[in-house]
């Protein structure tokens, strides 16, 4: 039973977009879970991604190879999950802050957040501290996540703290942070409640955050 | 060359900015060693603060250790001084010192956030765009490298091809205008910009004398260590209302 969950992980690893969606159906035939095959197959593919992303034993292309394939299966599993009755975990508001156009790790945080229960409100990319502060007053939602991809960048994210306090919001929603240049010591310096160092973990700490996890 | 202290000079910098350093500070008539590190080691910043380190912990006599690099994605951060001097640009990135200063980069940066930037280092060493297309297109096949290179540089709005002289903008012009014409179908617009050897002149100032403050550069003595926050500037990036030419409000960022 655990070896379809390990061949989803690795067809994650190796961004196998055709394969997922049968390995997937698969596990289905079989019985499985839609969450476990999530959480034990697709999820943990995506960690390892993640890492090896991290220590640069794989680069962007490979790293959005999976993220497709991972989109796939996560296709396959959606209305599964609504219907397995699972409450929604939260709601997310999510941005790459100002000055900054890289999306592509915010978008995977989204991707993994959503599959993980969440409701995703996704701002895009070069996002003001005002429009997160709108944002928060509009959709209410539990946190409010940011990324950044560049040092020149990553300090908008303690504006954005800054600007979410003057508003007198910052009681009403949790911070969290993550990008290439962020790691925790920054995001306690900011004062954020948190950072992701890949985009599962990132989820991960949003479940934490709202008491999910 | 007879810096401060008369401890011996080594500079260990980026391919990236070795033209520019070579011509303005050549070894023999500076008397110092210089140690060129790959192109790129940003990619993987714990990679670089990893061979930064081997290569000053490599470094025998107590130094002055001139790093021709920014803080590059936090490659820099954490990185140890040990027994040397360590002495470092205050800037991000490569870019701010081709154009001179971190004043023009964060005016540039502002004004067009989603900038690539193309220099004489970058292009010879097939560090852009349409090299990274034509590689990804030979391991991945044509349909799905465009669909990684849109996935990278669609929020991307203008390609600058950067160079201190007008003769290097001039030589570097067309392999640009290639990339430039690749990018066409992101909408990033093509512009030039003449930057300024003005920072490297400024570096050869400070070597001579590193114990003096400055705000363009960073001194960590022995035993320190490179913090991220020696590169920050918050005057630079606090945001504030101003309008524009259409009257409309736009956030920008003060150029301090």
């Amino acid at each position: 039973m655990s070896e379809i969950y390990e061949q989803i992980a690795t067809g994650i690893l190796e961004g196998n977009v055709p394969k997922i969606p049968e390995l997937v159906q698969k596990a289905l035939d079989e019985g499985l879970n839609a969450n476990d095959i999530l959480n034990d197959g697709l999820v943990v593919g995506m960690n390892e991604v993640g890492n090896r992303f991290k220590s640069g034993a794989m680069f962007i292309p490979e790293v959005l190879k999976s993220a497709k394939a991972m989109h796939a299966g996560q296709e396959l599993l959606r209305s599964l999950l609504a219907a397995s009755g699972a409450a929604q975990t939260g709601k997310i508001v999510l941005g790459t802050v100002q000055g900054d156009l890289h999306d592509i790790g915010k978008n995977l945080v989204g991707m993994m957040c959503e599959g993980a229960g969440f409701e995703v409100i996704d701002l895009g990319f070069n996002i003001e501290p005002e429009k997160f502060t709108e944002a928060i007053k509009k959709h209410q939602p539990n946190i409010v996540g940011m990324s950044a991809l560049l040092t020149t960048t990553m300090r908008a994210m303690g504006y954005t703290i800054k600007a979410i306090e003057e508003a007198g919001l910052r009681d009403k929603v949790k911070v969290m942070v993550g990008g290439a240049p962020v790691d925790a010591e920054f995001a306690e310096r900011i004062g954020a409640d948190g950072y992701g160092h890949n985009a599962v973990s990132g989820a991960e700490l949003a479940k934490k955050l709202v008491g999910a996890a | 060359m007879t810096p401060s202290g008369n401890i011996p000079v080594v500079m260990v910098a980026c391919k990236v900015l070795q033209s520019i350093l070579e011509q303005l500070l050549p070894e023999e008539r500076m008397g110092y060693r210089a140690v060129f590190m790959d192109y790129g080691l940003h990619r993987v910043p714990a990679n670089m603060t990893r061979e930064l380190q081997d290569t000053i912990d490599g470094i025998e006599d107590p130094s002055l250790v001139v790093m021709g690099y920014g803080l590059c994605g936090n490659g820099l951060n954490g990185i140890m001084a040990g027994n040397h001097t360590l002495l470092i640009p205050k800037v991000d990135d490569c870019i701010a010192i081709l154009l001179g200063s971190r004043r023009i980069y964060n005016r540039e940066f502002t004004a067009v956030p989603g900038t690539y930037y193309l220099s004489k280092g970058w292009l010879e060493s097939g560090s852009h765009p349409l090299k990274e297309y034509e590689e990804y297109a030979q391991k991945y096949g044509e349909k799905e490298a465009a669909w990684i290179m849109d996935q990278q540089y669609k929020n991307y709005e203008r390609l600058v091809l950067v160079a201190h002289s007008r003769s290097d903008l001039e030589k570097y012009r067309p392999q640009a205008l290639e990339v430039a014409n690749y990018c066409e179908q992101w909408n990033m617009r093509y512009e030039e910009i003449l930057g300024s050897d003005r920072y490297v002149r400024r570096l050869i100032e400070v070597i001579d004398d590193p114990n003096e403050g400055d705000e363009e550069f960073i001194v960590v003595p022995a035993g320190g260590q490179i913090r991220q926050e020696l590169f920050w500037d918050f005057q630079v990036v606090t945001p504030q209302k101003q309008p524009t030419i259409s009257g409309q409000e736009k956030t920008v960022r003060s150029s301090a």
